[in-house]
């Protein structure tokens, strides 16, 4: 209903000519208002859900008491955000944060690809389906329950790699939770195992949709499989891909607050790696329940992202303007 | 057709959540009874909450004019919620709250109670004695501790019948320090391969020395050592006994008395001991835990108190309530919590609910539940643990507990920070950054993970680096300020 608004007022590159269809706001509003009518419920939503409470982002720059309420409580300024750089810990968690995201969308996209690619090369429908669904379960499990299944995996006395792989090889047991070093593998692993089916069917569904007429001429003029997917599928997701990659560098200051919190199991000696701003922002307000220090932390995490989607932006409508988001 | 009827039973659908949803609630003084609410958390069944509080209500209406709503949350969800009735957007009026009210005071969501207590409380005042302060800041009363167990010590929890089983009474006897329980941890180890000799008291969610024989103040950035005889505020973590706690906890899990997997921990001994998985732990000790923990973990259990074997009066309470700052029936709550604290019969109802209906009386004179009935089976009971000492004893309780505990309370030797309530609020950057530290260390450590020799320097240099000498320093001008009075 949203695109139908904006449709009319999409800017081209010769903006600057001046359009012929362009008429008053009061006449293009007589003009077309059962759209405006159809889209109203729409409008009404995101000023009621997204707009009205951004208001409460005045928390984030005050002292938050119960008495003075969302707006009356003594202002304090910047105060609020200090505790995200004071720290020694500050750049830990923020490289974490960076790293793990910057990884995660780059394998992310090569390997939703992939597996998108494989299962629309399969013939029969029915082992595309059995393979989708077995790909896509893990998404849905509950990130504690994922948990257990890593804690059943890694355990020091009783998992399973100790237990039956290292011990009857006669190798010295891993105690997995407090080596760091295997910890980035670790989460990778778990978070591509849980998401990489969610995250292929975009791309599935965007593979579909091109036109098999050209993979017959190709495969006439003698291309490779090879030479199919580089040079006609890739092509054609680019902008499913620059789509993608600019939502996810939005969240880039993000994270799965399950997957870094509860797979490791809280364990400390491993909080070098495993530590991101939303864990290390629930560590240190959980006991102090501090509002104006979360909502700081939230709002430095909008900004950075806001600022990156603006930038990536921008950036591809130097390169491809034909591909920029807006 | 069919589609047509789908869409219209989806709209009517739709239309009545809305309407549902925007059912007001009705803000009540009907006549002269002024309403109020109380959240509380609880582990047992509340179906019929509405039916006891009616009884409930029959004698506050008449006794003080204040009817009450009570409303009970499991403890896991009372714990992710506590937060959000803070901040004050919940129409509530009491509030239960478990492991401190400072956040509360912080927050400004307490209510100053200072002179209403003396005006409406005086059965509290008298009954709570000196214990009182633990619910004020400043000289001011921001919450009513319930009257609970004030003295404990750290101490060793142990399974009395694999003792008597291996002959070790004479070997337990002798224990007087941390380290002599390890002769005991060898013995059973050997005799018992199937039972982890020492394990976590309550999983990793919390830490070994929680109940240590220092006073903490209120958290473990400046702690009272020898449970406070001295007023100074010393680096916890930095004292040789500290250190020599982990050397021990690292020493058993060197060798083995501890699983591997201790720091991942997430059983909490009672149900590994309902399990006959585990022999021993660390935690809180008093008069009553030998007895409570019998029964809770359907074992024997005895206990070694440590720390010289005295308990302690501290800082700190469990549990107690506040009164939010937003209410507007001050006065009522503050006649109410007076009335439950005082008053038998409305202990009585609040606790177990109806007698005949949701429990009986045994010959003892004790509470059970009637025939036929269990903890999963009864409709009402909301339990003893947010309670006072004022209602019949439950059958699983020392008969004596009552008399026991104020003994216990009236003996105990007193922390000079008895009643001393740390604000946080000009060290918050400090604490936040603490805290994160302390997950990364203080768990390993304080369960042997961690070899305190490697570790320990590197612990204390993160805590320096964060500002624990700062927060120490306004821990110490707050104490000082407080006992100048």
């Amino acid at each position: 209903m949203t695109t139908a608004t904006k449709t009319p007022v999409k800017p081209g590159k010769p903006a600057k000519v001046k359009n012929p269809n362009k008429k008053s706001l009061g006449r293009r509003l007589l003009k077309c208002w059962p759209f405006y009518i159809m889209a109203l419920p729409a409008i009404v939503y995101f000023i009621i859900n997204n707009y009205i409470p951004m208001s409460g982002l005045i928390l984030a720059f005050e002292h938050y008491t119960v008495s003075g309420g969302i707006f009356g409580s003594k202002k304090v300024g910047l105060d609020n955000f200090k505790f995200l750089f004071s720290s020694p810990d500050a750049w830990i968690m923020m490289r974490n944060t960076l790293l793990y995201n910057v990884a995660f969308i780059i394998l992310g996209t090569v390997l939703s690809i992939l597996t998108a690619y494989l299962l629309h090369e399969l013939k029969s429908n029915m082992s595309r389906k059995v393979y989708q669904t077995v790909i896509l379960f893990p998404g849905l499990l509950s990130v504690i329950i994922v948990s257990y299944l890593a804690n059943a995996l890694l355990a020091g006395d009783t998992g399973f790699i100790n237990m039956h792989i290292l011990r009857p090889l006669g190798l010295e047991p891993i105690s997995f939770y407090s080596e760091k070093k295997w910890w980035p593998f670790i989460l990778t692993f778990v978070h591509f195992w849980q998401m990489t089916g969610t995250n292929c069917i975009l791309y599935l569904a965007n593979m579909s949709a091109i036109d098999p007429g050209l993979y017959e001429a190709a495969s006439l003029d003698g291309a490779s499989r090879w030479k199919c997917l580089t040079k006609i599928t890739v092509p054609c997701l680019i902008p499913t891909i620059i789509t993608m990659t600019i939502l996810q560098v939005g969240k880039i200051f993000n994270s799965d607050f399950g997957l870094f919190y509860q797979v490791p199991m809280n364990s400390g000696a491993i909080l070098d790696v495993t530590q991101t701003i939303d864990t290390y922002v629930y560590r240190g307000l959980m006991n102090t329940a501090n509002m104006g220090m979360s909502a700081a932390a939230c709002f430095y995490q909008s900004i950075v992202g806001f600022c990156l989607v603006m930038i990536t932006n921008a950036i591809v409508r130097r390169v491809s303007s034909e591909n920029a988001m807006f | 057709m069919n589609r047509k009827i789908t869409a219209l039973v989806l709209s009517l659908l739709m239309l009545v959540s809305v309407l549902a949803s925007c059912g007001g609630k009705e803000e009540g003084v009907s006549g002269d009874v002024e309403k109020i609410k109380i959240y509380v958390p609880t582990s047992a069944k509340t179906d019929d909450m509405d039916k006891v509080m009616e009884k409930v209500n029959e004698i506050t209406r008449e006794k003080i004019g204040v009817e009450v709503e009570f409303k009970a949350f499991q403890f896991g969800q009372w714990f992710q919620q506590y937060s959000l009735f803070l901040s004050g957007t919940e129409d509530v009026d009491i509030l239960a709250n478990y492991g401190g009210y400072l956040n509360a005071v912080a927050q400004g969501a307490a209510y100053d109670l200072t002179d209403l207590i003396n005006e409406y409380g005086k059965d509290i005042v008298a009954m709570e004695g000196d214990y009182l302060k633990s619910g004020q800041v400043d000289g001011h009363q921001y919450a009513i501790p319930i009257y609970a167990s004030y003295a404990w010590n750290m101490g060793l929890l142990y399974r009395r019948d694999v003792v008597e089983e291996l002959g070790l009474e004479d070997m337990v006897a002798n224990v007087k320090n941390l380290e002599d329980w390890g002769a005991v941890l060898d013995a059973v180890k050997a005799a018992k391969p199937e039972m982890t000799p020492f394990v976590s008291n309550s999983g990793s969610t919390a830490y070994t020395f929680q109940y240590g024989s220092w006073d903490d103040l209120g958290n473990n950035y400046g702690v009272l050592m020898d449970g406070g005889k001295t007023s100074e505020v010393v680096n916890l973590f930095a004292t040789d006994e500290y250190k020599h706690l982990c050397e021990v906890m690292h020493d058993w899990y060197v060798k083995g008395y501890s699983s591997k997997d201790i720091q991942t921990q997430t059983d909490s001994f009672t149900v590994l001991t309902q399990n006959d998985a585990a022999f021993s732990t660390l935690g809180q000790t008093d008069f009553n835990t030998p007895f409570y923990q019998t029964t809770s973990c359907g074992k024997p259990i005895d206990i070694v108190m440590l720390g010289g074997g005295v308990p302690v009066a501290r800082t700190y309470n469990n549990v107690t309530f506040t009164v939010m700052s937003n209410t507007k029936h001050a006065e009522a709550c503050m006649k109410f919590l007076n009335l439950w604290f005082s008053d038998v019969d409305v202990g009585n109802l609040i606790s177990y609910g109806i007698e005949g209906e949701h429990y009986v009386l045994n010959a003892d004179g004790m509470g059970e539940y009637p025939e036929g009935q269990d903890a999963n089976s009864c409709a009402y009971h909301l339990g003893t643990s947010i309670s006072n000492t004022n209602r019949i004893r439950w059958c699983t309780e020392d008969p004596d507990y009552a008399e026991k505990l104020i003994e216990s309370n009236n003996n105990a030797q007193k922390s000079a920070g008895l009643g001393f309530a740390f604000d946080p609020s000009p060290v918050t950057n400090e604490i936040t950054a603490l805290d994160n530290i302390c997950t990364r260390y203080q768990t390993g450590l304080e369960c042997g993970s961690m070899d305190p020799a490697v570790e320990l320097p590197n612990f204390l240099k993160a805590l320096e680096d964060a500002g624990i000498d700062k927060v120490i320093a306004e821990k110490q001008a707050q104490l000082d300020k407080f006992l100048g009075k």
